[in-house]
């Protein structure tokens, strides 16, 4: 269980988070998304035990992360850039790894270096970029650690690749009670992926939720009347969002879907689609309603 | 033997749920078949086993499915009958489709031919996944 209690971190003038609050509990797929600059990268390595907080407490098992080789032995960070000892192979590395980690097992590491048909005994910088992000996760995998942290790792692996680490971490899940922790702005994969999932903006933690319960009670509907009829005709249905074009409305809605298909086809409307809710539209709405709009602060920056 | 579609709008969660019901019902599944186990499922379908741990969950709540400790999922004695129970709730949306019908002036015979045709299809045929809408 990792526990963050009012983190705050600053660089400089810029506050990166701000009294962040967030609790994952142990073996789950914990899923981090926001936009750039929102914080990802740095809440990761805070929890990672790489920064320390500038106020608040970041705690796993209940015991500070922060220059604490008990604890920081029990996870592993997989940046998206791996970084190896000049000229050194995969062997070197796992004793590099095996050095910091005790828990390391070679027999694993050998054994998946063969399911991914990567040579361990050339230097790592021949390797493509995409087989270095392969060989940086062997390694995590081999650590034996109980917590992983993967910062966009996944974004820059083929599909062939990225289903054989899921399965892979899926097992690590199950058998062990592993956590995982990744970010990415792939929603669509995240989805599929992530049992929890929290959005961060501006530095802190905007919403969190169990990613089925959050598909299940959040859909979208499409419904059109022979009538004429404005938003009022839905009252006592929990509304996120309501929009009209012609006599067709989109809603999104929370709420029982079997029991808001029942009240809506008594009001013989001439069309009624209710669909599952994409994550991707979830954090649209639920950042609109903050303000933001997606790629609007980039392109402010550029202006700059 | 689940078909998950990932580029559909449909958790996989429902899916999961979704198609277990449908091969009961057809008859791909019996009473006292084995489900996979949860671990075999994830590395099968490349899915979290913690949504698939909830998925089968919600079947031994509605009594699908029941679970003998250590020794894996079976399918229930009685969940044919409690998926039939749920689908005569569909009867109500057939008949209101055929009011619709009605109204709209189709032939009460189309309608019934429509019906004969559903009827004459293969049950095991009718397997294939739902499509989510990809708009």
């Amino acid at each position: 269980m990792i526990i963050a209690n009012n983190v705050t971190k600053r660089f400089g003038d810029i506050v990166a988070l701000d009294h962040l609050n967030c609790k994952i509990p142990d073996s789950c797929v914990y899923g981090l998304v926001g936009a750039n600059g929102a914080g990802k990268s740095t809440f990761l390595r805070l929890a990672s035990g790489v920064f320390q907080p500038d106020e608040g407490s970041i705690k796993m098992n209940q015991l500070p992360v922060f220059e604490n080789s008990d604890i920081k032995k029990r996870s592993v960070f997989i940046a998206d850039e791996f970084w190896s000892l000049p000229r050194a192979d995969m062997k070197r590395m796992a004793d590099l790894y095996a050095a910091a980690y005790d828990t390391y097992d070679y027999k694993k590491f050998h054994a998946l270096a063969g399911e991914f048909g990567l040579p361990v005994d050339r230097p790592l910088n021949t390797f493509s970029k995409g087989m270095r992000r392969q060989a940086a996760i062997i390694h995590a995998l081999s650590t034996g650690a109980d917590v992983y942290f993967f910062d966009e790792t996944f974004d820059g692996l083929d599909p062939v690749i990225r289903s054989l680490v899921k399965k892979k971490l899926y097992n690590e899940v199950f058998d062990r009670g592993a956590t995982v922790i990744v970010t990415s702005h792939s929603l669509r994969e995240l989805e599929d992926t992530c049992d929890q999932l929290a959005l961060l903006y501006k530095g802190g933690i905007v919403m969190e939720s169990d990613v089925n319960e959050l598909k299940t009670s959040i859909f979208k509907m499409q419904v059109a009347f022979l009538d004429e009829y404005d938003k009022s005709k839905f009252e006592g249905l929990d509304i996120v969002s309501f929009s009209k074009l012609g006599s067709v409305a989109t809603l999104i809605v929370r709420g029982d879907k079997a029991k808001y298909q029942k009240k809506l086809s008594a009001m013989e409307p001439l069309l009624l689609e209710m669909v599952p809710i994409t994550l991707e539209e979830i954090f649209v709405y639920e950042m609109e309603a903050l303000g933001y709009v997606f790629g609007k602060e980039e392109d402010e920056h550029e202006t700059v | 033997m689940f078909q998950i579609d990932r580029m559909g709008r449909k958790p996989i969660y429902e899916q999961v749920i979704e198609q277990t019901e449908l091969m009961i019902a057809s008859g791909v599944l019996k009473p006292g078949d084995q489900l996979p186990s949860v671990r075999a499922l994830s590395q099968m379908l490349s899915a979290n086993p913690n949504t698939l741990q909830k998925a089968y969950a919600e079947l031994e709540r509605v009594g699908i499915t029941a679970s003998a400790p250590g020794n894996g999922r079976f399918i229930g004695k009685d969940a044919k009958a409690l998926i039939q129970e749920r689908m005569l709730d569909l009867l109500a949306d057939v008949e209101h489709l055929s009011a619709k019908m009605h109204v709209a002036g189709i032939e009460k015979a189309q309608v019934i031919a429509a019906v004969e045709k559903g009827y004459a299809h293969n049950p095991k045929t009718v397997l294939q996944p739902e499509k989510g809408q990809s708009t």
